[in-house]
This record gives C-alpha cells, structure tokens and sequence, in this order.
C-alpha cells in the first residue's frame, strides 16, 4: 500500500484518495474547491459541502484516485452502478488487492498501456512521443488521459467533460 | 533528452479532427485490464461516434470532434 493514501470522512461517507491514480484532471477542485482543495493541508475538508455533492465530484474522478463509500456498511451493499458515474465500481479494499495488475507499474521496454475507460477517456501511461494536431512533438512520461468522447475543451486530453455529455460506451 | 534510449519508441499521434494514431510497441485494453489488442499500428476514436469503439471507422468525417482549441 502507499504510505501516501488518505481517508477523509464527514460521518455518514468515507472518501478514499490514492495519490498515485491521480492523473490531475483537476475535475475535484474545478467542481468543489469549498472541499477538495489542493493549497490546503488536508487538502480535503470534508464539512465543506453536503455529502451529495462529495459523492457527485467523487464520482467525476476520471480515475480511481478519489472513491467514496458510505460509512454504514448496511448502506454500501446496495451500492451499485447507477449510484456511482465510477467507471466500475470497487471499494478501495478490492483494488487494493489488485494492485499487482495496476497499469501504473511501469518498466523500463515494457510496452505502452493504453486502456480504454468505460463511459470515459483513454488513460495512458509509460514513455511516448506524442504528436500533436499542429505538428508539435513532445516527450511524454507518466500517466495522462485522451478525451475519447469528442468534447473535451483541452484537447488531445480529457477535461471531464465527458460527464456533462453523457459519454456512454 | 531520453536518457534510456529504446529501439522501438511507441508514438500517439493526434490528427486534427480525426482518431490517435498509436504505433510500435503498445497494449490496448479495456477498462476491467482485459487485453484488446497490442503493438503494431492502430487508430484509436476520439470523436465518440465510432460504431466500432474504441477503433475509428471514419464517422469523424460526419459528426466532427472539438479540435478548436488546440
Ligand atoms: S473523454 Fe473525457 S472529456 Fe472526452
Ligand atoms: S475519430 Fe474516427 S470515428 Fe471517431
């Protein structure tokens, strides 16, 4: 496990935070400095706005760096899909587990993974050069996610936008 | 500079309102980690409108992607 993962909890639902999913798409605090705020130390305030508005940014998270559940056990086993925008949903326990098939662990030769979100962008990550629309080139290392939906304002890469379309597939 | 210099470097390529273009050596998969395909040279969708996700098939051409401000 990272030494670095926190959880945050306001009573009723517990956020997860896995700095080393976090690819800084920036949809938390875009949406909700009041409580994800990255100047701050914890950077999550979780009294700064209502549960329901935690989850719907938690849900945002175009990776799995932020995930929620609910604190009542009762609660999370009804949990499902349509409760959570999460591309799949997991409680952190579960990918925990999982951590040797993590697409973060990079070695040197090894190919580029590319993988394919559901109802989202295309994350990438190892060493590549990347081309851009205008010809640009540029060395790219590390995680990074391609807009897949169409709508992004930042092109080549997602902004998030792809929740407010309803990106489905 | 690339300090570790590899033979086979992958690239992305963007087109301007059209797929990514990935070639050398790559592993697409899907969100659940299952392998749909790996290295040579594929065109990824970006439009959102492939009728064959996440490959292009041309349909760009129709609906368009929101290149403008790149
Ligand atoms: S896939 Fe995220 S903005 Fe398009
Ligand atoms: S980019 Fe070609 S079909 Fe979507």
């Amino acid at each position: 496990m990272d030494p670095r993962e926190r959880k945050y909890s306001n009573g009723e639902i517990t956020v997860y935070w896995k700095p080393r999913e976090c690819i800084h798409s920036s949809v938390c605090y875009m949406n909700l400095l009041e409580v994800f705020n990255p100047r701050k130390r914890p950077w999550v305030n979780m009294s700064g706005a209502s549960t329901r508005k935690i989850i719907d940014v938690v849900n945002q998270c175009p990776t799995e760096a932020l995930t929620w559940k609910w604190n009542d056990e009762e609660k999370n086993k009804t949990v499902t899909e349509a409760d959570t925008n999460h591309i799949k949903f997991k409680r952190p326990h579960d990918f925990e587990k999982k951590e040797e098939d993590s697409i973060l662990e990079v070695e040197q030769d090894e190919p580029l993974k590319i993988r394919v979100m559901k109802n989202g962008p295309y994350i990438v990550e190892g060493s590549y050069v990347l081309t851009r629309a205008d010809g640009s080139e540029i060395n790219m290392m590390g995680m990074s996610s391609f807009c897949r939906c169409g709508n992004s304002n930042s092109m080549p890469f997602c902004d998030g936008n792809h929740r407010k379309t309803g990106f489905k597939e | 500079m690339a300090t570790n210099e590899r033979k086979d470097i992958t690239e992305i390529t963007v087109f301007s309102n059209g797929p990514l273009k990935v070639s050398g050596n790559f592993k697409l998969t899907g969100s659940n980690l299952k392998l749909i395909e790996t290295g040579n040279e594929i065109y990824l969708c970006r439009c959102g409108g492939s009728a064959n996700k996440p490959f292009c098939d041309g349909t760009h051409k129709k609906i368009g992607i929101n290149d403008k401000n790149v």
